[in-house]
């Protein structure tokens, strides 16, 4: 008896550490934020309970819409991009080459700089007078008249997927290496064996087989993409006009502006979206990879 | 033999994008910190070499620049130690003890990583603020070993499953804690994965943006992305050699962390994201 | 399976990592006790701040306080965040601070602000002291740097292209960039008319209204009370104008919406690349400064109006210094405070950073009518400038106009379009903050508007 009675209080005793770190820094702050959202928390005006209005004036302001479409957008645009990069890139290291682990840290170079300063440099390159990106776009004759990146809501919406991609691509090719690895080389000599072509090959075995591990990128990359903030914050600001202002950003401003109610509403609605996807990804990905076994 | 050729020649274009795709920003944005003037892609720009922007930024008292290096340094090197010590014991616990919902556990901490951090942000703030610790050290650390540890448990977990249970056995045998059978048997062969939890902590703390930039307010405790972010010349305009420079600087600890430890990084995160 | 048996050093060097982070980290969070310590927030390049140092060496020298320096950024926003960030978290540094004209209103409301008792306030301009730093009847701020919008203007080019002087009108002025411009692009292609802050941050908001003219601006006065309206057919006028200048004539460069600031502006017009300039009265030292290309040059004048040969309105700016409520040495503080604001330091700042005094009595001094021979047409126009809102919430009501400034600028959207939406998002925060009086007779509240 006693001897399980100190293995329990043991397992309590070790999983200690962790429940505080979690339940007082990110429990409880999400919960406070949600309190928060129900009342009206400006910092000028007194405090007072008023329900859900923080989230009827949140859903009728326009500058909030604007967040969500430019939120949705970035992701439907971003995710997709980043998984075929990210499975180029994964296909081509999976071979083997030369210097392949020298190759691979270079790849993983992009994801372990912080993204404000590689958002930054790219700050640089899509810089107006002398960036690299227009002088690409005249040495390549893609256009005489150098491009206003920035300035331009369809430029800067580019800019900002580009940067993004950038950074991110190395984690989902790294993801894609592993699901790669775990395909048996059998299958491809048999294959070879049929007469079966690269992209016979490639449609028949590859993709099947590393569906599961696209699904979990695909879906790991969205719910990431949902909060983008760094990479806005440093290289728009959210401009032109808020044309690339995330709901993460919008909900930022109101915190600077001493309005917590009212930005805690719409950080709440954020992680209710990411919460249900994330739902959705333990579904499917998170234990699915574990039922197969 | 056509076959291979065709082969060999998309490789070397996909290993020659791989490396263009990923190097020439870096490249760039060397090449702009070793530069005088930031324009030499301009029609009539040219280059020339100079360590200026190197020395305003490392010397220049002005900029703050190497403090907000050490408070990075220090409080990723501290959210990386802390969440390895508080992950290897849940860690333990969930892969050798009776714990009960270990399955619900694990979803439940996993779910946890989802979460977008502005929706800690203003209550963490407040929270800080009421302990009078905005603007410290702690203010940061904390949260990061928060939000670090779901990453450090699920690579753990997957580390210490694969340590054979004999192992414990016989250090019961000899009548030793649980703990310290965790921290002399255990740890020692999970070494790898440790390391690699560190790694990922480190690199995590240190790139993190958002709670940085609202919960320090000047140079005591602010680290070095918002310290980029908000880089600003002598004189106002925006100093691209010197951001180039600083942006050069701060990379170096990451990049050669990367360049020496790409295994244990790529192993981390594929047991932490993909369960193998 | 590797198994190592014997103790490894690996647990007394994690041990030993573990603790060395943890007693830096207790080390640096110690505070080593006031004493007679204050610190001082101001913001600004760092060349600048090194004239705030000499302030504050001076300072020590007389008095037995210690005073530590906060740098903060040049820009205005992220000086607002750090401000704000550590007065809402209950510090109590920084002590005394510089804060911008626009968010007194903020931090007064918010009791931020400790009131400075009796100081005599007869020195300094009167009306904006009554109108910015009195809060329910108490003086919570000072004015440290006046500022108001001028027309810089290249007397050489003018005088070249045959003008008598500078335009007293917007019309004027449009025609005169048309012209100069055209003809001095032969020789100089990033030559451009007029050159003004169109970013989207707050000194988009302050050229709006100047550009706006009179009748325009936020608030108007109806019926004995004051109205937010932005729908004033003054404020299309100016919009429209401002939307024109970069995308029909083009006088003004594209990155004027992009990346336009004070900084940006000062050095475009300093470069020789522009006819005319809208900036503060700071620009005029550095345009003046040996080494400048416009040496010489440069004119000064006040900003025209619309139709008449009226000046215009230039829109106050500036900075004000003031207390921390939550200061723990509120003593040390307003000693500091007084002495910024006396005269000898008043006029080193103005000599040497081209600050213009809060102190109207410093105007007529001859030493700095030497150095800033527009120190006359400065006094005029702030004698003249028109504040923005002192509402608490101007800061939100500025974050809504600048986005949809900056997004008609952008030409996304039209000017008479522009101006309704930002109406309809300023009423729906002003409801949201219980301060629907604030708005114009027959608007619908959000029920009935059923939007």
């Amino acid at each position: 008896m006693r001897a399980e009675t100190i293995e329990k209080l043991s397992s309590l005793g070790f999983l200690g550490p962790l429940a505080f770190f979690i339940a007082l820094f990110i429990v409880l702050p999400v919960t406070g934020t949600f309190v928060d959202s129900l009342f009206r928390d400006v910092v000028f005006l007194d405090r007072a309970f008023i329900g859900l209005e923080n989230y009827r004036a949140l859903f009728s302001h326009p500058g909030f819409w604007n967040a969500m479409r430019f939120t949705l957008l970035f992701v439907i645009v971003s995710v997709p991009l980043e998984i075929l990069l990210g499975l180029a890139i994964a296909l081509t290291l999976n071979e083997t080459i030369p210097l392949r682990g020298m190759i691979r840290a270079v790849v993983l170079i992009p994801w372990a700089i912080p993204a404000a300063v590689s958002a930054r440099v790219f700050e640089l390159i899509y810089n107006y007078s002398y960036g690299a990106a227009n002088y690409l776009v005249r040495v390549l004759g893609i256009s005489r008249e150098p491009v206003n990146w920035l300035g331009t809501d369809l430029g800067a919406f580019a800019a900002v997927v580009a940067t993004d991609a950038w950074k991110t691509t190395p984690f989902v090719a790294i993801i894609l290496m592993a699901g790669l690895a775990s395909i048996p080389e059998i299958l491809y000599a048999q294959a070879r064996v049929d007469r079966a072509g690269f992209i016979r090959r490639f449609r028949s075995i590859t993709i099947p087989l590393l569906w599961p591990v696209l699904i979990v990128a695909a879906l790991f990359r969205t719910i990431h993409a949902l909060r983008i903030f760094d990479v806005i914050y440093v290289l728009t600001g959210g401009g032109p006009g808020g044309a690339t202002e995330s709901v993460s950003l919008f909900a930022y401003r109101y915190f600077t502006t001493g309005d917590y109610g009212f930005g805690a509403a719409a950080s709440v609605v954020l992680f209710i979206m990411a919460l249900s996807l994330s739902v959705f990804y333990v579904r499917l990905g998170g234990f699915g990879k574990r039922r197969r076994e | 033999m056509n076959r291979p050729d065709a082969r060999n020649l998309l490789l070397f274009f996909g290993v020659g994008f791989t490396l263009l795709f990923c190097l020439s920003p870096f490249v760039y944005m060397l090449l702009t910190g070793f530069n005088t003037s930031p324009d030499f892609l301009r029609p009539g720009g040219n280059m020339a070499f100079t360590l200026d922007h190197f020395h305003t930024v490392i010397f220049s008292p002005q900029l703050h620049f190497p403090r907000y290096m050490l408070n990075s340094i220090v409080i990723s090197a501290a959210s990386a130690c802390i969440t390895v010590f508080a992950a290897s014991l849940a860690a333990y616990a969930l892969t050798r003890l009776p714990v009960p919902w270990k399955g619900p556990i694990m979803v439940f901490v996993l779910a946890i990583s989802m979460f977008p951090e502005v929706s800690l942000l203003s209550y963490l703030f407040k929270f800080m603020s009421a302990l009078g610790w905005a603007n410290t050290y702690q203010a940061l650390i904390l949260p990061y070993v928060a939000w670090t540890l779901p990453l450090s448990l699920w690579i753990l977990v997957s580390y210490f499953e694969q340590v054979p249970h004999d192992l414990d056995k016989a250090g019961l045998i000899d009548c030793a804690s649980r703990l310290t059978i965790l921290i002399k048997i255990i740890l020692p062969v999970a070494a790898p994965g440790v390391f690699s939890t560190l790694l990922l902590a480190f690199i995590f703390a240190f790139n993190e943006f958002l709670f940085a930039l609202m919960l320090t307010t000047d140079y005591a405790a602010r680290t070095i992305p918002v310290g980029i972010a908000m880089f600003q010349g002598m004189h106002g305009e925006i100093p691209w050699g010197e951001i180039m420079a600083a942006a050069a600087v701060t990379t170096l600890p990451v990049v050669i962390l990367t360049l020496l430890f790409q295994r244990r990084i790529i192993q981390g995160l594929t047991r932490g994201a993909v369960k193998e | 399976m590797p198994h190592t048996g014997t103790a490894r050093p690996i647990p007394r060097i994690m041990l030993s990592v573990l603790c060395f982070p943890v007693l830096l980290v207790l080390a640096a969070g110690c505070d080593s006790g006031n004493g007679h310590r204050i610190v001082f927030s101001v913001g600004g390049t760092p060349s600048a701040l090194l004239v705030w140092e000499e302030l504050i060496a001076n300072f020590e020298a007389q008095s037995d306080w210690r005073v530590t320096i906060l740098r903060q950024p040049a820009d205005t926003g992220q000086q607002l965040q750090a401000l704000l960030v550590a007065l809402d978290s209950g510090q109590d540094d920084p002590d005394v601070f510089i804060m911008d004209v626009a968010w007194v209103g903020l931090f007064a409301a918010a009791g931020w602000l400790r009131p400075l008792g009796t100081i005599d306030t007869e020195p300094f301009f009167e009306q904006v002291v009554e109108q910015v730093d009195k809060y329910n009847g108490k003086l919570l701020a000072l004015p440290v740097y006046m500022d108001a919008g001028l027309l810089y203007y290249r007397k050489d080019l003018l005088k070249k292209y045959g003008y008598a002087g500078p335009p007293r009108r917007y019309e004027e002025l449009t025609a005169m960039a048309v012209a100069v411009q055209k003809g001095e692009r032969r020789d100089n292609p990033g030559f451009y008319g007029f050159v003004w802050q169109g970013a989207q941050y707050e000194g988009l908001v302050v050229n709006f209204l100047e550009f706006a003219g009179r009748g325009g601006g936020m608030l108007h006065q109806r019926n004995g009370r004051d109205v937010l309206d932005m729908t004033v057919p003054e404020n299309r006028r100016g919009l429209t104008w401002m939307r024109d200048l970069i995308r029909e004539h083009g006088i003004s460069p594209p990155s004027t919406y992009t990346a336009m600031r004070e900084e940006e502006v000062r050095l475009w017009f300093q470069q020789g690349n522009a006819l005319f300039e809208r900036n503060w009265p700071y620009a005029y030292a550095l345009h003046d400064a040996p080494g400048s290309p416009v040496r010489g040059n440069v004119g000064v004048a006040m900003l025209p109006g619309w139709e008449t040969d009226e000046p215009g309105l230039p829109t106050l700016g500036g900075w004000h210094i003031g207390i921390s409520a939550q200061s723990d040495a509120p003593d040390g503080a307003m000693a500091f405070l007084r002495y910024v604001v006396s005269r000898g330091p008043q006029k080193r700042l103005a000599l040497r950073l081209g600050w213009n005094p809060g102190r109207e009595d410093l105007y007529d001094d001859p030493e700095l009518l030497e150095k800033y021979p527009h120190l006359p047409v400065l006094e005029t126009a702030l004698e003249h400038a028109r504040s923005r809102p002192l509402l608490p919430f101007y800061i939100q009501l500025s974050e809504i106009a600048q986005q949809t400034l900056n997004a008609a600028l952008a030409g996304n959207i039209a000017p008479g379009p522009a101006l309704r939406d930002m109406q309809s998002q300023m009423a729906a925060l002003l409801a949201r903050y219980g301060r629907e009086t604030l708005l114009p007779e027959g608007t619908k509240t959000a029920g009935e508007r059923g939007q």
